[in-house]
């Protein structure tokens, strides 16, 4: 057997001796199995309910009487955001996403009802998921687990002894870091084993090949994740003249990664790239769209021009000789101008918030958890890009929908206005099928490499930088 | 002899480098507190802008007819920010703080969200309440955790024990020199904040300090009976973390899901869809059915009759006010749902120290779910005072020019209720009494 593993095999059975380390693994098993039940139901029950709705939604719409197209695009529809599969496994900022968005004619809706907008200060301090204790609490316990893994054998003196015993300083880094990892892998493999078989039944046995990459990623990466925790623990304890030291460095270091530098470093990006308040970017919008034509005035020169050229192609003096309904084509110019407006407007705000999480992103080249909690968000399909998505598939259905009944109604509905008492203009209900129902479509895993570079990358780095620190350090490193 | 102690304390780089940290984050916190207040501020007076300028071109617009005029016009209310809202922005990042409604149904507009990016709002603020909650904590560990020790382990604890003739009085006085630094150092960060932020020192202040003293003195007592089991520095160390771990990271993400999955709000979803449906439905439906229903809600309408024309805007309004009626009962059951949550979060918060300082330093600074729930009220009676003011106008078909437009200008809610004393204090008194006396009664027997 090569001397590493003989290290491995004893720095395992050595820190497997230790009670609390059982304990801990307990707890963090018993804290697993809290986050995997809560966030089952919780899956569970918010798509049960959103499939309801969709389908109740879905029926009062197509129940509605003969009416005006109009009426009809009033009326509107909704659009409930279900849960991706993988969000029982990281629930990212699921809670702060609204789940409800009402899609009606000329007006964008905002998404509400979000979770974070029910809660208490309590959310704010986070949410436990299988990925929070995989990212924050299994790096410290490797680091508990391994502060003494080199720096205890400095300060009983056994490390003399095993460096003249012909071990080399990498073979006894390399040993110990297999050993810590053998452990890491005892409770990861197992977490991971239990999120495949839940990830199997909530998908009825569907499964895409598309979340079997997501997954095999989640797998990989998280891997990966904890692997360079191990090298670190190591490191620093080989680097340190007595475990305590190494202790306190490791605490500070697993501080700083986890919980300051993160932070500080999205207060940074959002106090540098200021983002507009509501009423603002809701003024902006108003403005551009008056600039580009108002249809309640009717000296407006956009639409104007445009009654102007029907009125010469049809060769008729006035609106309501034209063989179609005018303030049908009217609305459908209107609402082509205003959608248009308004998603040049919400691209922007889009891009500010990047810019906005672009020191976040950065900082993974600093912090391996940055990294991966960007990276497993994105896999698990709980990140801002696949919320922003759902927001466009609404957004996208609410103008088909409104120009489909500009369309009816163009088509359909006489250009003359009833009289006061004459009965209104409807039109048959066989219509309303016309619509289709909405259906959102999650993002395909080609989306997470584009928006993740910057995390894949990190994740390269990190590995070639420990890599690189253990070669540097087995030629530096003295035995006192 | 403290001057001795305070010397030998203030000599480690390490506790001043710890201190100057703790200023500067402190600063760092008070910089985005004094962001968050511009950004308030900013919207309130782009608000009044925007209302100013949109009721007169509304008003130019629809000169005639006050139903169609009102159909458009919105109307905001501003919850207003208390200067020390800065120090605890709460949940004031997620909810709106200003409702713009127009006097339709008011199920259908109150509920909407505000524009935010979402990594923000996951990763937290770096307000004053974060480096209380969560650093300051970690500085008490790191100053605390090997006090005695240390010196135990050094050899040097004998030499003190012999020559001491009050070793248990040498063990408080090293505890309360590292108090009295935190203390300060707690001290001068809220000073600052009263003049860089214009704090005015209110009760509302005074509280929010008191508080904030006591969560320092809570650490202190835990970090004083784990110092009493003598136990080695290592393990001093790894109990203090264990025990921020558990406080800050695991017990409040535990209770948060437990909060969440016992008083789940399936009645959002649900109120809005009735609201659309309770309106919308009342197109294909008899006129007079609808007229009567609204004037069963306000009998002192009545007198306006059942107009003649195929639309009018009596009808119409009686028909946003199904919407309302209609969803008023799953929006009453929405209301108490949150109260409840509220109320158990509250509740459960006070044996767990940490989010009882979150959630009463939000409720100070009027920042919390509660504060909240009552600008939804508020919004609430706003809406309704704006309909009883216009409903006879609209009905009455009396043109635009028969209202004082300028008069209308956005309104403010300020919330005047506060957290007493007694229950924003005593969880962490009680607390702070445990430790203290469990430590003292091990440090009284392993002295004597």
């Amino acid at each position: 057997m090569p001397p590493q593993l003989l290290i491995a095999r004893n720095f395992r059975s050595n820190a497997l001796k230790n009670t609390a380390v059982y304990l801990l693994i307990l707890f963090i098993g018993i804290l697993i199995t809290y986050a995997v039940i809560t966030s089952w139901s919780g899956f569970v029950k918010q798509n049960e309910t959103t499939a309801h709705h969709q389908a109740e939604t879905r029926h009062d719409w197509l129940d509605n009487p003969d009416k005006h197209p109009h009426r009809m695009a009033h009326y509107g529809n909704f659009a409930f955001r279900p849960k991706a599969p993988l969000s029982i496994f990281d629930s990212g900022m699921e809670s702060f996403f609204g789940n409800t968005i009402f899609l009606e004619a000329h007006k964008q809706n905002s998404v509400n009802f979000s979770e974070a907008g029910f809660s208490t200060g309590m959310l704010r301090f986070g949410e436990i998921s299988v990925a929070m204790v995989l990212q924050i609490l299994l790096p410290l316990l490797l680091f508990f687990i391994g502060f003494t893994s080199i720096a205890a054998e400095r300060e009983n003196g056994t490390l003399k002894i095993i460096l003249t015993q012909g071990i080399s300083w990498k073979q006894l880094i390399t040993g110990k870091i297999i050993g810590l990892a053998q452990i890491a892998m005892g409770v990861f493999i197992p977490v991971m084993l239990v999120t495949f078989v839940l990830w199997f039944f909530l998908q009825d046995g569907h499964i895409t090949s598309d979340e079997t990459v997501r997954l095999l990623l989640v797998f990989l990466s998280y891997g990966i994740y904890l692997l360079l925790f191990c090298v670190i623990a190591v490191l620093v304890s080989a680097a340190s003249r007595t475990s305590k030291s190494a202790l306190v460095s490791l605490i500070g270091l697993w501080l700083m990664l986890t919980i300051v530098l993160p932070r500080a470093s999205q207060a940074l990006g959002s106090y540098l790239y200021p983002a507009p308040v509501k009423v603002t970017f809701l003024a902006n919008i108003e403005k551009d769209v008056l600039k580009e034509g108002d249809s309640h005035n009717p000296d407006d020169i956009h639409y104007k021009a445009l009654k102007d050229s029907l009125l010469t192609t049809y060769g008729v003096d006035s609106t309501s000789q034209l063989p179609f309904n005018y303030s049908g084509f009217v609305m459908a110019e209107g609402e082509k101008i205003s959608a248009r407006i308004y998603n040049s407007h919400f691209d922007k705000l889009l891009r500010v918030y990047d810019d906005q999480n672009s020191f976040l992103k950065a900082t993974a080249f600093l912090d391996p958890f940055v990294a991966i909690k960007n990276l497993s968000m994105s896999l698990a399909g709980t990140d801002y890009r696949t919320y922003t998505d759902f927001q466009k598939q609404a957004e996208a259905y609410r103008y088909a929908m409104a120009q489909k009944m500009n369309e009816l109604q163009i088509k359909y509905i006489s250009n003359k206005k009833p009289g006061p008492n004459e009965k209104p203009v409807v039109i048959d209900q066989k219509h309303w099928e016309e619509v289709p129902e909405f259906e959102y479509v999650q993002p395909m895993v080609n989306t997470v490499f584009e928006h993740e570079t910057t995390s894949f990358f990190a994740l390269l780095f990190w590995i070639g930088l420990l890599y690189f620190m253990i070669e540097i350090l087995s030629k530096k490193l003295k035995v006192n | 002899m403290f001057k001795l102690a305070f010397k030998n304390f203030l000599s480690s780089s390490g506790v001043k480098i710890g201190i100057a940290f703790l200023i500067i984050t402190g600063l760092v916190s008070l910089i985005v507190g004094n962001q968050f207040l511009a950004k308030q501020a900013e919207n309130v007076e782009a608000t009044a802008a925007y209302q100013k300028a949109h009721i007169s071109k509304n008003v130019q617009y629809h000169p005639d007819e006050l139903g169609l005029l009102l159909y458009y016009v919105k109307f905001s209310l501003v919850n207003q920010t208390e200067r020390i809202n800065s120090l605890s922005i709460g949940q004031r990042d997620v909810n709106p703080s200003i409702q713009s409604v127009t006097i339709r149904g008011l199920e259908g507009q109150k509920y909407d969200a505000d524009l935010q990016n979402p990594s923000n709002l996951l990763l937290g603020n770096i307000d004053f309440s974060f480096v209380l909650i969560y650093l300051f904590p970690l500085f008490i560990i790191a100053f605390t955790y090997n006090i005695i020790s240390e010196e135990r382990e050094s050899g040097t604890w004998k030499i003190a024990a012999v020559q001491s003739s009050n070793l248990f009085g040498l063990i408080l006085k090293l505890f309360t020199v590292r108090f009295l630094v935190v203390v300060f150092t707690l001290f001068l960060t809220l000073f600052l904040a009263t003049t860089f932020l214009k704090i005015p020192l209110n009760t509302r202040f005074w509280l929010f300090s008191g508080v904030s003293f006591l969560y320092i003195l809570f650490w202190f007592a835990l970090s004083f009976w784990v110092a009493s089991m003598s136990k080695s520095s290592s393990y001093n160390a790894v109990t203090l973390l264990s025990a921020w771990i558990l406080l800050i990271i695991v017990l409040p993400a535990m209770v948060n899901s437990y909060l969440v999955s016992a008083y789940p709000v399936p009645e959002a979803m649900e109120t809005t869809v009735k609201q659309r449906n309770g309106y919308h439905e009342k197109w294909d439906m008899d006129k007079k059915a609808t007229i009567d229903k609204f004037y069963t809600h306000y009998p002192q309408f009545k007198t306006f009759g059942y107009p003649k024309e195929d639309f009018n805007w009596l009808w119409y309004y009686a028909m946003q006010q199904m919407g309302d009626d209609e969803a008023a009962g799953e929006s009453k059951a929405l209301r108490e749902k949150l109260a409840m949550r509220n109320r158990a979060s509250t509740r459960i918060a006070s044996f767990i120290p940490s989010v009882h300082m979150q959630i009463q330093l939000n409720e100070i600074a009027g920042s919390g779910l509660s504060n909240q729930l009552r600008f939804m009220d508020e919004t609430g009676r706003f809406h309704e005072q704006l309909r009883l003011q216009f409903y006879p106008a609209i009905f009455k078909e009396s043109p635009a020019s028969s209202q004082q437009w300028e008069k209308f200008e956005i309104e403010n809610f300020s919330d005047n209720n506060m957290t007493s004393a007694t229950s924003a204090a005593l969880p962490l008194v009680v607390a702070i009494l445990l430790f203290s006396v469990l430590g003292w009664v091990r440090f009284r027997t392993m002295v004597s």
